[in-house]
């Protein structure tokens, strides 16, 4: 079985730095962890190579840093790792990053599987996968919590959603998209480790994919970020003080400014 | 003045015990918020003859804090950083009321978020520089993250990383203290010496504490049994790791470091205990020190694989490989992401002559695998803990007994042959884990019954006595407090047992306070 696995580096924590320019978020590459949700699916990807046998590639669209993510997923498990990586892709919203993914996807596949984590946690938008599916003309499957291939090019797929559970068929390739109880992701091992910094990660830019730029990167975003910002979150504890009557009249003012 | 004296109720159940499980009494309470109300709570116990408990966050486990009668007094409340400075060298300190939590100022540093509220114009430049800077961290990392900075100053705390970055001692830059009398005294740390073991340390209303340090030579290993002495000492020396006998610290001046820019941990197995001591040594002789190098027994690794295969809670553990029968967690600290890595493959060469495998060695690198493989060494003595807990509910009269004695680096492994000796010869369960850098090992005796509890006991007296004629120290990061004053009479003997008491007398000649730690209260002229 062949299986792709999407992996994006987001900011360690919730402390970003944001370009006052274009308002998307620095990405220096310094604090940057695999999105959390993506180690699930690398896990899930490496599990079934190892029930099933096949080869798992891990491709990840970023800054020339995000390199270090891919060698990290090959001492994980991975097969090889394709980083696409260009001026012209950042600033890419949902529909460039799917635009830009599934190109670099068609290049290294065919795949038998795509998978991605249910989301970012940077950019919560849950929107990769649907996207990438809809570029690439294959079915999907979001919020799955367990994957048996049934044979014949189907697979059956546990859901876990807000409502409860689903089980459907599918014919792959597919795209699915992975919560996090679906596994544990492992940690390297010292000789995974070894593998990872030995292996050549492949490097595609504009020329290699041969998208077009138009439909890259900031160009090719129809989303627009405005305006962003840290939210200050004040906190303040009031005490007060006089009889029941006073004290329930300011309660009352209090709560009415707060819903105003 | 109010000095928040109040009758203990029984509401207050919890200020009469600690982590040691042993419960103690007393009549009186108090929470003081400041120095001040320190030192009226204080002279109000020194006038009425009251024996007074200071307490923390009651994680200790030798139950240094369990009081023995009279007035606890319970720095909990002393709960703010009070200040900041930027030291020469580039590096920051902060100052502390005694009963901040650990966890907290990890949080207060990381986030660099302080309450700066009453702060002077240079802690508030200083905090406006920090704030602007790269990351800093506080080093000393006791596993219990509740801990109090004043209770972690008493005892000398150290953890896993003191292996490469020293206990408590080396972090304290200033303290502030009051005496049982109400005096208080301030001290920095390079401004006041002993002459040779004759001390003069002025207190602040310009009275003079006369006294003579206790003669014995300390052991060269990690240490924190008894008071800290040598000749020509830097005085401030003398109240950390006091044990709660001399003064109620009441601000510390702790010094933060650089945070490393990498911090990866590597758990490496091995099939034999021999092995892995083998390991252990050669790590210690890389060129670059290892931020910590800790080990666990086949006993811990089966505790592991049972909680990890019955209890949900630890269903997020790494797994321990088949075949595994001890283990050493080494942690590396680099600025260099090329030097962290060449050391990384060392380690691994190492590794493999001394018996492991690649392929089982576990390597954190990203944040979460590192929480991961801390959990991994701290689900150990977490896991021990639930266990005695359930004993005890057969035979209370069981507890678990931990040792926390380090010998000199060439006595590892006669150390490891002498315990693994006695617990074969007594018959008992256990699990040995710990500071193997540091050869500072945990043997933790599992009591099945009373009696294992009454031989386990005999037992770790005897290696009191062993590792003493190897040079060792019967506490080196638990602190002695009222459980283990029988083996500091072992390491000592009499005598010098005798000179502390008469050093605590200039100090507290009433022998109020923290009565019963160190060594057994004797009124005078008796």
């Amino acid at each position: 079985m062949r299986i792709a696995v999407c992996l994006k580096q987001v900011p360690s924590t919730n402390e970003v730095r944001l370009d006052p320019e274009t308002h998307t978020i620095l990405r220096d590459g310094r604090q940057s962890v695999v999105n959390p949700f993506d180690a699930h699916a690398l896990e899930e990807a490496v599990r079934l190579k190892e029930s099933l046998g096949g080869h798992v590639t891990a491709i990840s669209m970023g800054i020339p840093a995000a390199e270090t993510l891919l060698r990290d997923a090959v001492a994980r498990g991975a097969d090889e790792g394709v980083l696409l990586t260009d001026r012209a892709f950042a600033g890419a919203d949902t529909l460039a990053t799917s635009y830009t993914l599934a190109a670099g996807l068609r290049k290294a596949g065919p795949f038998d599987l795509i998978l991605c984590g249910k989301m970012a946690v940077d950019g919560d938008t849950a929107q990769i996968g649907p996207e990438l599916a809809q570029q690439l003309g294959l079915p999907h499957l979001t919020e799955v919590c367990e994957i048996t291939p049934v044979g014949e090019g189907r697979a059956r797929v546990r859901r876990l959603t807000q409502r409860g559970g689903q089980e459907v068929e599918v014919t792959l390739p597919a795209v699915l998209t992975l919560v996090r109880e679906i596994n544990t992701p492992r940690m390297p091992t010292l000789a995974g480790v070894r593998r990872g910094e030995a292996a050549s990660i492949v490097r595609w830019g504009l020329a290699e994919l041969g998208v077009d730029e138009s439909r890259c990167g900031l160009k090719g975003s129809p989303t627009q970020v405005v305006r962003t910002f840290v939210p200050v979150r004040a906190r303040e504890t009031a005490f007060l003080s006089g009889d029941a009557r006073s004290q329930a009249e300011q309660l009352l003012k209090i709560a009415g400014e707060v819903l105003a | 003045m109010e000095d928040r004296i109040r009758r203990l109720t029984a509401e207050d159940e919890a200020y009469l015990r600690d982590e040691s499980h042993t419960v103690g009494a007393a009549e009186y309470i108090a929470f003081p918020r400041t120095e001040e109300e320190v030192r009226g709570v204080l002279r109000r116990a020194y006038e009425a003859g009251l024996p007074v408990t200071l307490q923390g966050g009651r994680t200790g486990i030798s139950a240094g804090c369990v009081p023995h009668g009279g007035l606890v007094v319970s720095l909990t409340r002393m709960n703010r950083a009070e200040g900041m400075r930027r030291l020469e060298d580039g590096r920051y300190s902060v100052l502390v009321q005694p009963g901040v939590v650990l966890s907290e100022l990890g949080k207060w540093v990381e986030s660099k978020r302080l309450d700066t509220r009453g702060w002077d114009g240079e802690s508030l430049a200083a905090y406006a520089e920090f704030c602007r800077g790269g990351e800093f961290f506080f080093s000393p990392d006791p596993t219990e993250r509740s801990a109090c900075v004043g209770g972690m100053a008493a005892c000398n705390a150290s953890g896993a990383l003191s292996y490469r970055y020293g206990p408590v001692r080396d972090h304290v830059l200033a303290l502030r203290a009051v005496l049982m009398d109400g005096r208080t005294v301030a001290l920095r740390r390079g401004e006041r010496f002993a002459r040779g073991l004759v001390f003069e340390l002025p207190c602040e209303d310009g009275s003079l504490l006369r006294g003579r340090l206790p003669g014995y030579a300390m052991p060269s290993t990690k240490n924190t049994s008894g008071y800290y002495c040598r000749e020509d000492m830097d005085l401030l020396d003398l109240f950390i790791g006091s044990d709660g006998t001399l003064v109620a610290l009441t601000q510390l001046e702790l010094a933060l470091l650089p945070s490393p820019a990498f911090q990866w941990c590597v758990n490496c197995y091995f099939p034999a205990e021999g092995q892995a001591i083998g390991f252990v040594k050669t790590v210690r002789d890389a060129a670059e020190k290892a931020a910590a190098i800790e080990y666990f027994d086949g006993d811990a690794l089966d505790i592991l694989r049972r909680q990890r295969a019955e209890n949900p809670a630890f269903a997020s553990l790494p797994p321990v490989p088949d075949g595994a029968a001890a283990a050493v967690c080494v942690e590396l600290h680099d600025d260099e992401r090329s030097r962290i890595q060449a050391r990384l493959f060392r380690l691994g060469e190492q590794l493999r002559a001394a018996g492991g495998r690649e392929e089982d060695t576990q390597v954190a690198r990203t944040a979460a695998d590192v929480a991961a493989l801390k959990f991994f060494r701290h689900a150990v003595p977490e896991s021990v803990n639930m266990l005695i807990a359930q004993r005890k509910k057969q035979d209370p009269v069981i507890t678990k007994l931990g040792t926390d004695m380090a010998v000199p680096d060439g006595k590892l492994d006669e150390v490891v042959e002498l315990y693994r000796r006695g617990l074969a010869e007594y018959g008992l369960e256990s699990a040995v884990w710990g500071h193997a850098g540091n050869n500072h090992l945990h043997v933790n005796i599992l009591p099945r019954n009373g009696e294992d509890y009454r031989r386990g006991k005999q037992l770790y007296a005897r290696w009191a006595r062993a590792v003493t004629e190897m040079g060792g120290a019967v506490s080196s990061e638990h602190a002695v407090g009222k459980s283990k004053a029988d083996f500091l009479e072992i390491m000592y003997g009499p005598a010098h047992i005798a000179e502390m008491r008469a050093l605590k007398r200039v100090f507290d000649p009433r022998g109020l306070l923290g009565r019963d730690n160190l060594f057994a209260f004797e009124k005078e002229g008796e």
